[in-house]
Parts: C-alpha cells; structure tokens; sequence
C-alpha cells in the first residue's frame, strides 16, 4: 500500500513480440554457443568453429524469411515503445547484413587459419558485430541506435588488430578506435542537444516536437544537434572531410575485415543516417539537406581524385569506397523536397547499398586470392593476371565493370538508380549534383579501367624476382597490406609453424574462397542483367507508418 | 545571406567559441601565473622524486584484465540492486530474466577462468 502512496505503479509484463526479435535472439544464441566452445574446446575448435558460424548466419536468414512469410513488410511490428521497428526496410538490411557476414565468414575461414591468427574468438566477435548491424535496422530510437552503433564498432576495432604480429594492423586497430570514440562523442553531444529540445529519444517523437517541427523559428540548439549527429554518422561511412582513418585501417587490418568494414560497417552507417533522415529530422530538410549535398559532392569528388594515386589496391580500393559513399549519400541530399523524391531516395540508396554489398566483397575476395600468390598489394602485382590466373583476371573484371558502372555488372542498376532519384527531385540542387556526380562516374572508369588494362594487357609481374618459397610461406599470410614484396618476405621463414588445417597448395584456390567468389559475382550479374530482382526487394518506404 | 547559410553560421560560431574559450583561457593563464623557469621543473613529474631509467617501461597487464573483470561485477550489481528491491513485483518473469542476464556475464567470467586471466603468477 505504501507503493500506493508513493504513487508507484505496479508492474505489468511488458509484451514481447519473440516472433519480431527470432533474428537478434538467434544471432546472440550462436554466439554465445561459439564463445562457450572456445572456451571448452580451446585448440581444438579451431575446425568446428568457421563451419558453426556459416551455419548459424544461414540459420538467422530463417527467421527473417518466416517474418517476411508474417506480412511485416505490409503491418509493421512496433516494440519497445516505438524504439524498435520490424518492417520491411529493416528485414531487407537484416537480410542484407546477414549475407554479408556470410560471405565474410567465407573469406576469413582460410585467411585465420593460414595466418595461424586466433580463430575462435574472432568468429564470435564478428557475430557481435554483426549482431550490432542488425539491431541497427531496427532502431528508430537515438538510445538504440547508439547501443547498437558501439555494439558493431567494439568488436571491429579488436578485428582491425587481429594481425598482432604486424605493427601496421596494430596502428589500424589504435587508429579505428581513437577515430570512433572522437565520432561517438560528437554524435552523442548532438544527440543531448536534440533530447534536450524535444525531450524524447524515439525519433518520430522528436520529428513530431515543436522544436524541430517546420513551422518553428530555427533554433540553434537544433541545428547544432542534427549537424553533430550526422558528422557522427559521416565517420563511420567516411565520407569526405572523415574518411582520413579509412586508408590506413583498411591496409593495416586482416583483408577479410577490411571487407566487412568497407561493405557491413558502411551500411549499418547508412541505415542510421536514413533512419535519422527519414524519420527524426523530416522536418529540417533545410538543415540537413544542403550539409549531406556538401558531403556527397566532396566525397564523390576527393575519393576518385585520390584514388587515382593510389599505389596499393587496398588503399585505392579505400579511396573507391570514399567515392561510392559520396554516391549513396547523394539521394539522401534530395530527400527532404517531396514525398515521392523521398520514397524514390530511400529505394535508390538501399538498391546501391545491396549492389555495392556484393561487388565491393568481391573485389576483396580477388584481392586476397591474388595476394595469397603474390605475397604484395601493389597494383603493378595485377600485371598480366591474366595469363598467370586467368579466371581471377576474368572474374576482378566482372567487380572493376561494376564498380566503374559498366552494363551488363549489377553497378550500372547502381548508378542508374541514384540519377534517376536525383533527376526526379526537379530542383537546381538535384540537377547540380547528378552533374557532379556523371563527372565522378567518369573519373572513377580512369583508375578502375586501369587495373582491367594491367590485367589483360601488360606483360605479367616479375614474381620470380621474390619467389614466393613454395610451402614455407604458407604460414604466414602478411597479403592485402604490404605495398613492397620485399617486406613481407623476411616474415616467412620455416621457422613460422604451419598450421594443420593448410591443406589447399598455394596455386589452388580454396574452397570456400571460391565460393565466396561464386555468390559475389553470380550476385553481381544478376543484379545487372536482371535488375528488377533488387529493385523489387529494395521498393520499401521509411515514410509510410510516420506521414510526414 | 540565405537561410541556409545563415543556419549553418551557427555552427561556424559555436566552433569558433570552442577555439575562443581555449585560447581565452591559455592566455589568460600565461599572463595571470608567475614565470620562474628552473631545469627541475621541466623534468617529467614522478610523484616528486625524480624519474629512473627511460619513458618506455614494461607493465604488467594483469592489473588491467583485472580492472576489466571488475567493470564485469560492477555492471551486473548495478543492475542486480534494484532489481532485487522489487523482486516480488516482477514475479517469474523477472527472474527469468536476471538468470539470462546473469548467464550471459557468468560467460564472461568463464571465458576469462579458461584463459586463465584469474591466476596470479
């Protein structure tokens, strides 16, 4: 009775829709499985472990599919208040994520075990990630996005240092994780400035307050906040005046998490900034519209600039990723003038967001097989690849056509989606960008065409000046990063244990390598040759349930 | 000047008040504080004895896992406390729900057990 009196009401269950959370709940199951064979099986698990975690990814896509079989995308499932929303956007970036992680798993399985680097516990950390990644889908909340935000971040800066043994891998690790917590602390002094005005974390709340509603006067405090938030998000894309970390911690970490950062990482950057676009600042368009119309011309422009110098594959391949975030960001700039152009720009970024997905985790997987031979990352080592690996030359210039947005590679749909959105804003900004962004289009042909011309027309790299010691090497693999041959060569002397579990000889691809590059590029040209199969995934709305 | 630009000028103002407010107050320091420079006074601070041996130096980790394993305690007490001061209330469905909380920590615990992080060598 005294609770009563103090006025405090008595509990009530809160209602769990289990069905809406089978995706988290299963990524979590599986992870907190590997972690218990890790510690139980130790050594011994190194076998068991990749194979775990492939299976438990397919396993998360089935829930996914029984929600879609539910009608989520038609009937939204709201939780938590609001905070949490299964619908149609979200399943496809969970869907999204979760294949990613797949194809990542496939990656690394040879790579670890190759490298003799820690096995298990690296598996469970990019489940956590992952875990993050699809907790963000869902997250229309400012307190969820951020969990969900450290929640993949933490994990990846430990990934970034997997390499122990190699300083460079240590300075990405370090130099990922001083970059994330600057961001993090600016979107968070944002996200305090935007509580404290509308006095709500759910972001349709904060969207319907008389604070950030049109009609107000701009206040500062606002435009503060929806400036910081978004510089926050715009680290963890790298677009323009942020990217500085993404060369270096791309050279420096492990190539397959070099990938997921590039494609997983990037993405659940991009599903933030659409929920926060599309759903808590809809009514400040004219704060946030011309601050992303800078960052996607700048991004497109300074990305190719740069990565037309770069001599490494992994830092162009950096500088490309800088570029491509410049495109995906574009239709966002335009969003805020209509509701058809906002519908049309929510459909355009997520169809480049699952292109991009498979084309860009391609041309990783090629990047790791060539430098499993080559032992280097320089550019020149593409020489000639296609008379010395002739089905890597083949299949990297399937990926270069469909990043450079060549037909018939899924990249051209990419592009053609992105024009099309900006075109059908009809305004002097959206004309003025697709400009900006037809010129990009050709510069990025200039540095990505230059790869396909090494590979099909020069004489093939002098790999017998540092032959590679045909079994030793094995062991250790120091590829993707080093962009002198003669640097990692020193590393691979006999005194390196190989590990038990290299059985495929290095002129032989492994299998699940192979398959990783079966999926990216069977992916790749569907997506170009049949363009309505993501089309028709990617026509959701953020916009349907929160009229604006 | 356009809305827009008049918009984003109040960003440029608040960056501006952040380098204003350092370089008022560094100022503001060297001007207000005695200046009697001496040799002892520009050697690196070691609780006032004066430093042995070079800047770098081996630590030991254990302290740190440590700290880490704390941080793991201090988490699950704080939410452990009000929990408990209202258990009845939350009936099964709470416990259940501390149990997997608990669970998941407790891994954390084990996990650190089999790495033998907790042997003090």
């Amino acid at each position: 009775m005294a609770l009563d009196v103090l006025g405090v009401v008595g509990f009530i269950r809160p209602h769990i829709d289990w069905h809406a959370l089978a995706p988290e709940l299963t990524l979590l199951g599986v992870g907190a499985l590997l972690t218990t064979l890790d510690v139980l099986l130790a050594e011994r698990g190194r076998n068991i472990t990749p194979v775990l975690a492939g299976l438990g990814m397919l396993g998360v896509l089935v829930p996914i599919f029984t929600l879609l079989a539910a009608g989520v995308v038609g009937e939204p499932r709201v939780l938590f208040g609001g905070a949490y929303v299964v619908d149609g956007f979200a399943l496809l970036l969970k869907g999204l994520f979760v294949a990613a992680g797949y194809v990542v798993i496939l990656m690394s399985t040879h790579y670890v075990a190759e490298g003799d680097y820690w096995g298990n516990e690296y598996y469970g950390l990019m489940l956590s990630s992952l875990l993050g990644m699809v907790v963000m889908s869902s997250a229309r909340d400012l307190i969820s996005i951020f969990v969900a935000l450290e929640l993949l971040s933490i994990p990846a800066y430990l990934l970034a240092t997997w390499r122990k043994r190699d300083l460079r891998s240590n300075e990405a690790g370090v130099k990922y994780y001083l970059m994330g917590v600057f961001a993090s602390a600016i979107m968070l002094y944002g996200m305090s400035l935007l509580f404290g005005v509308s006095g709500s974390t759910i972001l349709s709340e904060i969207s319907a307050s008389p604070g950030l509603s049109s009609g107000s006067a701009s206040s500062a405090v606002v435009i503060l906040g929806v400036v910081f938030v978004i510089v926050g998000f715009a680290f963890k894309v790298s677009a323009f005046p942020f990217h500085t970390w993404a060369p270096d911690v791309y050279e420096g970490s492990p190539t397959p998490i070099t990938a997921f950062l590039s494609v997983a990482s990037k993405t659940a950057g991009f599903v933030a900034l659409m929920a926060l676009v599309y759903v808590g600042f809809w009514e400040r368009s004219n704060v946030y519209g011309p601050l992303l119309w800078f960052l996607a011309a700048a991004s497109m422009t300074a990305g190719n600039l740069m990565a037309l110098r770069q001599k490494n594959i992994v830092r162009l391949m950096a500088y490309s990723g800088v570029a491509q975030a410049g495109f995906m960001i574009a239709p966002l700039a335009i969003a805020g003038s209509s509701t058809l152009a906002a519908d049309d720009a929510t459909s355009a970024v997520l169809t480049y967001l699952v292109i991009y997905a498979a084309m860009n985790l391609g041309t990783f997987a090629v990047i790791m097989s060539v430098a499993r031979r080559t032992r280097t990352g320089d550019v020149a080592s593409y020489n000639g690849l296609f008379r010395t690996f002739p089905a890597m030359a083949v299949v990297m210039t399937i990926f270069l056509a469909s990043l450079a947005g060549i037909p018939p590679a899924g990249g051209w749909f990419a592009k053609f989606v992105v024009f099309k959105a900006l075109v059908s804003a009809d305004n002097a900004s959206g004309y003025v960008l697709a400009a900006v962004a037809a010129v990009n289009a050709v510069i990025a042909v200039g540095y990505y065409g230059k790869i396909a011309a090494r590979m099909w027309f020069e004489k093939p790299w002098a790999a017998s000046a540092e032959a590679v010691p045909e079994v030793a090497s094995v062991g250790v693999s120091e590829e993707g990063a080093s962009p002198d041959p003669a640097a990692a060569a020193p590393l691979s002397d006999s005194t390196q244990p190989i590990p038990a579990m290299v059985r495929t000889p290095l002129n032989l691809l492994p299998f699940s390598l192979r398959a990783a590059l079966t999926i990216t590029s069977l992916a790749t040209l569907v997506f170009g040759i049949l363009p309505f199969t993501v089309s028709t995934l990617t026509d959701v709305s953020l916009l349907s349930p929160f009229p604006g | 000047m356009s809305d827009f630009l008049r918009s984003y000028l109040t960003v440029g103002i608040f960056a501006l008040l952040a380098v204003i407010m350092v370089a008022l107050m560094l100022t503001l320091a060297s001007v207000l504080r005695p200046e009697r420079p001496q040799k002892q006074k520009y050697i690196s601070y070691e609780s006032g004895v004066d430093p042995v041996g070079e800047g770098w130096s081996q630590s030991r980790l254990r302290y740190y896992l440590f700290g880490l394993l704390f941080v793991m305690f201090d988490v699950e007490a704080v939410f452990i406390f009000p929990w408990a001061t209202r258990l009845e209330t939350y009936g099964v469905f709470g416990l259940v729900e501390m149990a997997i909380f608990i669970f998941i920590l407790a891994l954390g615990l084990f996990y650190a057990w089999r790495k033998r992080v907790l042997q003090w060598v």
